[in-house]
């Protein structure tokens, strides 16, 4: 062993240096050209406009009268949201929202009456969902079906006076997709078709899970009248619901038909932090990485080095 | 408690997580073992989706070894030229792993694949391991001394092309071994979420005989970098980096360790690797319960945002 190879080879910080170097060109170039693809891909899947949930006739924050002949004042309902806008912070836990509304020109003499049905619908921000159903093979459970829905409301909060078999005929709980029988649902079609025995098993598991997870409530007394014409409703958003604009829906019926309809909008946003780093890991992957590598590798630093002042 | 993990999408309990990165740490520190064995399984348990528990966790491994890297540097027992042939198979083997788990998350397979994963190697270690622990507990009772390895004996692995002088090592041989076995390990750490460890240890000494004081320091060394390009490429192509549950895991494994660290050297080897393989084995079989058990729901739902 000559002594300049020993020099060569004697470990020194600028050894570290260059290995680190290497390493992360390496990565680099790999995570760069995925990047790049990632970017050439296109980041947003084009969705179906939440506006296209209501009839063409209404729009968002304005009242709809019912549908001519009416020979005393029409009963229009208003309503608005405790809170419109609902930051998610890191200690976002979960929140209730408060829709109250009146009934204009109520004929109803007391609250008890009973004249008027309200339903509550708060709907978010659709989404594509794959479900995925196991199957046992060979003694393993394994994903083996699958069907994917576009546009599957993330948030589905229903809210009504009665029962909804009660105050509406089926036709028009269908048309302004009221309850969880008739949330939209459109299955992709660039699959082998399901048999409709399975795609309604798929269908109501979507339902089911969503239900589990709080992200689908249904209360079929959750509205109450506490005046002639004075209602309200609480709906709770769990702490893992998606961000994004919510639809607010009220429809007022009388003698299961629907006289008037008014909508509200609330938005849920990311907010501080989370959102800083939320956005930051879907828009800048790569230096986002980059970031938490950095931290790691300087938490690691002080543990050490506080480590080994402790030990002396 | 409670905090929002902005990637895992949910809300979890601060101490819940603080206590798990420190109990693991604390594992971790005592049998000096990177943890993340234990902490991938343990953070799915929890309801963490596999692809983020697999991600975070290997931003966690940068921190926790990075230290005993350092340590093992300061007591030159770091091979730097066969670590960076190591590396250099692992970022490649990495590589291939984080593309495999993009292709499986998109064909509904991953949680199955990281569950068979683990069965099969941790069944396979903690096996071994518990054999080795009660052979070895065995023969200290019986009074005889453990034998030595051997080292610096040649097999037809040096023999390969590409002949490389790895001096603190004083081993020549080829770089193909070493590369492979880096490779195969990157590959395991993408996606199971863990440094590897586990195999590049017993690879050295058993494989390619590397004298044992330089091993750990060596595969600690290697472990920073592939772990390090594990979280960025996981970062990158698959958005499943928690940076704030990497954190809690962080701070809570550094406390830990540290305490593990004090204890292990009180205690008896054979007798807390025995434990070791009991906890491994016992992992091990929790993950082959879910994957023989009959799931409460068949079903699962998987959202895209768009």
């Amino acid at each position: 062993m000559t002594g300049r190879q020993s020099k060569w080879w004697r470990w020194q910080s600028w050894h570290v240096l260059w290995c680190a170097a290497v390493a992360v060109m390496f990565a680099c170039v790999f995570a760069a050209a995925g990047y790049a693809q990632q970017t050439k891909r296109g980041r947003n899947v084009p969705i179906t406009p939440p506006a296209a949930i209501v009839p063409p006739a209404i729009k968002a924050g304005e009242a709809v009268g019912p549908p001519r002949v009416a020979p005393e004042p029409d009963e229009v309902v208003q309503a608005d949201v405790s809170t419109r806008n609902v930051a998610v912070t890191s200690s976002f836990t979960g929140t209730e929202i408060v829709v109250f509304g009146a009934v204009d020109n109520s004929r109803q003499p007391s609250p008890e009456a009973g004249v008027y049905d309200v339903v509550v619908v708060i709907e978010g921000v659709p989404s594509r969902v794959t479900v995925r159903k196991k199957g046992r093979v060979g003694g393993i459970w394994l994903n083996t079906d699958s069907q994917v829905f576009e546009s599957v409301p993330s948030y589905y909060a229903i809210a009504s006076t009665r029962p909804l078999d009660e105050l509406a005929p089926e036709a028009v709980l269908i048309g302004y997709e009221i309850g969880f029988d008739h949330v939209r649902m459109t299955p992709a079609a660039n699959r082998p078709r399901l048999p409709p025995a399975d795609l309604k098993a798929f269908r109501e598991s979507v339902i089911r899970l969503k239900q589990k997870d709080g992200l689908y409530v249904a209360e079929s007394h959750g509205v109450a009248f506490i005046g002639r014409s004075l209602f309200r409703a609480s709906i709770s958003l769990p702490a893992t619901v998606s961000v994004g604009p919510f639809e607010t829906r009220v429809y007022l019926f009388r003698g299961q038909r629907l006289i008037s309809q008014y909508n509200v909008r609330i938005n849920l946003e990311r907010e501080g932090l989370e959102r800083f780093l939320h956005d930051s890991a879907f828009t800048y992957p790569f230096f986002y990485g980059l970031a938490t590598v950095l931290l790691a590798l300087a938490s690691g630093l002080v543990a050490s080095a506080l480590f080994s002042k402790a030990a002396h | 408690m409670n905090l929002y993990l902005p990637i895992a999408e949910m809300s979890v309990n601060v101490l819940m997580f603080l206590g798990m990165g420190a109990a693991v740490g604390f594992l971790s520190g005592l049998f000096g073992v990177g943890g993340g064995f234990l902490m991938t399984p343990l953070l799915i348990f929890s309801g963490v989706p596999s692809a983020v528990a697999v991600g975070t966790e290997a931003a966690q491994i940068v921190a926790t070894s990075v230290s005993g890297a350092i340590a093992q540097w300061r007591r030159k027992n770091v091979d730097v030229k066969l670590g960076v042939v190591l590396l250099t198979g692992g970022v490649l083997g990495s590589i291939v792993g984080v593309q495999l788990v993009r292709i499986l998350r998109r064909l509904g397979q991953f949680d199955l694949f990281v569950s068979a994963t683990y069965v099969t190697f941790l069944g396979i270690i903690g096996s071994l391991m518990l054999i080795e622990s009660l052979n070895t507990w065995r023969k200290v009772a019986a009074g005889t001394a453990a034998t030595g390895r051997k080292s610096g004996t040649h097999t037809w692995i040096h023999k390969l092309p590409l002949q490389m002088r790895f001096k603190r090592s004083k081993l020549s041989m080829s770089a193909i071994p070493p590369f492979l076995i880096g490779a195969f390990v990157g590959l395991l750490a993408a996606i199971m979420g863990v440094g590897g460890g586990f195999i590049m240890v017993p690879a050295l000494i058993y494989l390619l005989r590397v004298p044992t004081n330089v091993v750990a320091g060596t595969s600690l060394f290697q472990i920073v970098f592939v772990t390090a390009a594990t979280t960025l490429l996981h970062a990158t192509f698959n958005r499943t980096v928690d940076v704030v549950l990497a954190g809690l895991l962080m701070v809570g494994g550094v406390v830990g360790a540290q305490f593990g660290a004090s204890w292990g050297t009180r205690l008896r080897g054979e007798q807390f690797r025995f434990l070791l393989a009991a906890l491994v084995l016992l992992v091990c079989l929790r993950m082959a319960y879910g994957l023989i058990a009959m799931p409460g729901e068949l079903y699962s739902l998987t959202s895209v945002q768009g």
